[in-house]
């Protein structure tokens, strides 16, 4: 990312300020498999999260890439949430072979799911038929 | 007239009213299960329970309790309210919570009336109350665990269809609701009790889990499986007619119809006809409609074509048949398919005259060839009322199940010549003496003497006329207003050797008559008619075009189109505007309004909605005898039109219910 892009844009990654908060406030804890880097407060006690009772320390991802919420994989998600507190390698049981991968949310997107008969997927419908029963001379 | 308070409001009550008919007089809403303005009074469920003063000083049921003059009514009080929640709450200690699953969702009484007296949660933990299930035949579905025992469906069937087939066994909270022996209920009304039930009880099996009402389009429509001209609701979801239901109309169906009206809707949707077909090298092979138009051209209609209507179409079609004929020169029009030739010069002596709120009140009739609970299942409900209040009813014709007692004369049509001592006596005292001649006199030339027998107990009196014919089919009298009867008949017709034969959904007739015409059918279903024809041109049904029909009491009524025809089907109108472009000539009408404007110019009483006057009998002629022995027009009750035929409930009702196979499904 060219340093102007940091500065102009706030779509993608960090911002500068956040950039800088993360460097003197954050403590790196992982990286999950699309490399969004994940973060929590190196002081605790000063670092709650906003509204928590209970004292939570605040926890964030910087994302690699676009800054979309549903890029955060459910392992991660639990971590971020705090559900748990290990990090999901330590905390989770090992990924069964039939897990597929992750896929982010494709709302919006090329990606994203398109009815039979969608303009995008050439609109061509299917003819319908069944709702009446044809006589035929035979 | 007893004059009384409902909530502070004195109004005056009609001699007789309840306090539940006064509370409605006032404006005031009682709920209710078990009473029906049209069934006896029960008084079981509870639910309208008022304060009266002066009276005991609890709260009193209102619709068993007479409106007497003074008395103080409050519907609206606290006692009231608790009390009405007090009995909701006992009639759901034993009712299913299975509304999300129920067909009765969101059309159900206690449903809505749980919404206004209902608790917000449950005080009991016992187990609900189960009871087994019971058959009642191919068109109702029970789910007995939901009845409330209003006793509805019990007052109904023995009331007002005149069948003891549905009964209670057990007592209190046991009482199970069942048909006799678990028969299947067979009368031609017996899907009334559906409407009636105010809760899932009894629910309708072809419509079960189609739909549910609020996704429904409803279509004011007109029931054409027979002459009565019940008034229907047409309930269509997409392109398809889901059910039918009665709508009020105490003229005509009260709130009643017939099994076949309400059930032969999915035949709307099988056998249609949806593509031209040409008959070529004596096989129909699908075809353009202008390919058809120039072979009906080719064959050379002009002054030599002829029109017969079927018994389903609205007089809009035929008027436009008519007007296409006409253009070409001819007036070729029939609609009695069947052969019969009566008399139709003046159409007062072809039509129900009494009307049927009127019969009622006869107090003797004489049915001529008539088996009214099949030809007019809604007509027999008004004899039977008529004869509750005292009417001799006399046959003549074969023996048939009356629900009333009457008595019969045996099967020859000449007993009109040589009539028996009981009925002079009986039409000699009467007051408002009444005949009826159906479709089987007509055929054996009963009209004239049925016309003879009115003059001579002058059946035509002051404010009474007693003279009625009963037709069958929808068409009839709006064919016969329309000019669609010849002298002689279909047999004219045939005679006179038309090029061109325009049949508009004839399926009863006798094709082979006309062996060498052109025989181009318009319909909307394939039977009889389809498979005779050489071109068939797909139009169609009641429920796909708007229409005027004149049921057999001469009442005009209009219906609405509920859904779009299928495939290539066009109106039927359109078609017979388009055949008179490529014919060449001018029909003067291009949208439905100026059809319809040259319809009620031509014959104004088709106009105004309601009763056409035809004016005063004929005098009968004498020459004409009626002879040999009657019989009925109607085999089989669930197969009388083509719609009927295709359909798959009224298949079943046939076999089952008239025929009596065994189900499939039972035997296994």
């Amino acid at each position: 990312m060219s340093f102007l892009g940091k500065i102009f844009t706030w779509w993608n990654g960090a911002t500068i300020g956040t950039s800088l908060f993360t460097m003197r406030r954050g403590e790196k804890v992982g990286t999950d498999a699309q490399g969004n880097t994940y973060y929590r407060s190196r002081n605790k006690r000063d670092m709650t999260t906003a509204g928590s009772y209970i004292g939570a320390e605040r926890r964030w991802v910087i994302y690699e890439g676009a800054n979309d919420a549903s890029r955060v994989p459910p392992e991660w998600h639990g971590w971020l949430h705090g559900s748990f507190d290990d990090v999901p390698e330590s905390y989770l049981p090992p990924a069964k072979i039939w897990e597929t991968e992750y896929v982010p949310n494709a709302t919006g997107t090329a990606d994203a799911y398109r009815p039979q008969g969608a303009l995008e997927r050439g609109g061509k419908r299917v003819k319908a038929v069944g709702d009446y029963e044809a006589w035929t001379p035979e | 007239m007893p004059k009384v308070t409902v909530d502070g409001q004195e109004i005056e009550v009609p001699n007789g009213a309840t306090v539940l008919q006064a509370c409605e007089l006032a404006g005031k809403e009682i709920p209710r299960f078990c009473y029906h303005e049209r069934l006896s009074i029960a008084g079981n469920c509870r639910m309208c329970l008022v304060e009266v003063k002066p009276g005991p000083p609890k709260p009193q049921a209102s619709c068993a309790l007479p409106a007497t003059d003074g008395q103080e009514i409050r519907t609206d009080t606290d006692m009231v309210k608790t009390a009405r929640e007090g009995v909701m709450e006992f009639l759901l200690i034993n009712h299913p919570l299975d509304c999300p699953i129920c067909d009765q969702g969101g059309e159900c009484d206690l449903q809505d009336q749980s919404m206004m007296y209902g608790r917000g949660a449950t005080r009991y933990e016992e187990n609900k109350r189960a009871v087994t299930e019971k058959y009642m035949g191919p068109l109702i579905k029970t789910i007995m665990t939901r009845c409330i025992h209003c006793t509805r469906c019990v007052r109904f069937s023995e009331e007002i269809a005149g069948v003891d087939e549905i009964g209670a066994i057990y007592r209190g909270e046991d009482m199970q609701i069942t048909t006799y022996l678990e028969q299947a209920a067979s009368h031609e009304l017996s899907a009334n009790v559906i409407d009636l039930c105010p809760v899932g009880a009894l629910t309708s099996r072809p419509y079960a889990f189609e739909a549910r009402p609020w996704e429904l389009k409803k279509t004011w429509s007109i029931d054409v499986s027979d002459a009565v001209g019940a008034n229907i609701r047409l309930d269509s979801r997409g392109r398809e007619v889901m059910r039918a239901l009665p709508r009020i109309n105490d003229a005509v169906n009260e709130e009643w119809l017939s099994d076949k009206g309400r059930y032969q809707v999915d035949g709307l949707s099988r056998r249609r006809l949806d593509k031209v077909y040409i008959r070529k090298d004596g096989k129909l092979v699908p075809a353009e409609w202008n390919e058809a138009f120039a072979a009906i051209a080719a064959a050379n209609p002009k002054g030599s074509i002829a029109a017969v209507a079927g018994d389903l179409v609205d007089c809009e079609t035929m008027f436009a048949a008519k007007a296409l004929l006409g253009a070409l020169g001819s007036d070729h029009l029939e609609g009695r398919q069947t052969g019969l030739d009566y008399d139709c010069s003046n159409l007062a002596a072809v039509n129900f005259n009494s009307t049927f709120e009127g019969i009622e009140n006869a107090d003797a009739i004489l049915i001529v060839g008539s088996q009214v609970r099949w030809e007019a299942a809604l007509v027999n409900v008004r004899l039977r009322k008529a004869a509750k209040r005292g009417a001799k009813i006399f046959v003549v014709g074969p023996q048939w199940d009356t629900t009333y007692p009457a008595t019969f004369l045996g099967e020859d049509a000449a007993v009109l010549h040589d009539l028996p001592q009981a009925i002079t006596e009986a039409f000699s005292k009467a007051e408002r003496p009444a005949v009826i001649v159906g479709g089987g006199g007509l055929a054996k030339g009963a009209l004239h003497p049925a016309l003879a027998f009115a003059e001579q107990f002058n059946l035509v009196r002051e404010g009474w006329n007693g003279f009625n014919v009963l037709h069958m089919a929808a068409s009839r009298m709006g064919g016969l207003m329309l000019g669609y009867a010849q002298k002689g008949g279909i047999g004219n017709i045939a005679k006179a050797k038309p090029n061109v034969l325009i049949s508009l959904g004839a399926d009863e007739l006798d094709y082979g008559a006309f062996a060498d015409s052109l025989k181009v059918y318009i319909g909307h279903h394939g039977d009889a008619g389809a498979h005779a024809a050489d071109i068939i041109l797909p139009g169609a049904s009641y429920a796909e075009k708007d229409g005027t029909y004149v049921n057999t009491e001469g009442r005009v009524q209009f219906a609405e189109k509920a859904v779009f025809a299928p495939g290539d089907a066009r109106e039927d109108w359109t078609i017979l505007r388009a055949m008179a472009d490529a014919l060449d000539v001018s029909v003067g009408f291009d949208s439905f309004a100026e059809l319809q404007s040259a319809m009620i110019a031509a014959v104004p009483a088709l106009g105004e909605e309601g009763l056409a006057d035809f004016g005063q009998l004929p005098n009968a002629d004498a020459s004409i005898r009626a002879s040999g022995a009657i019989s009925y027009p109607i085999a089989d009750f669930y197969m009388t039109n083509v719609v009927a035929r295709a359909s798959a409930t009224m298949q079943r009702c046939s076999s089952e219910l008239l025929h009596h196979d065994d189900l499939k499904e039972a035997a296994e």
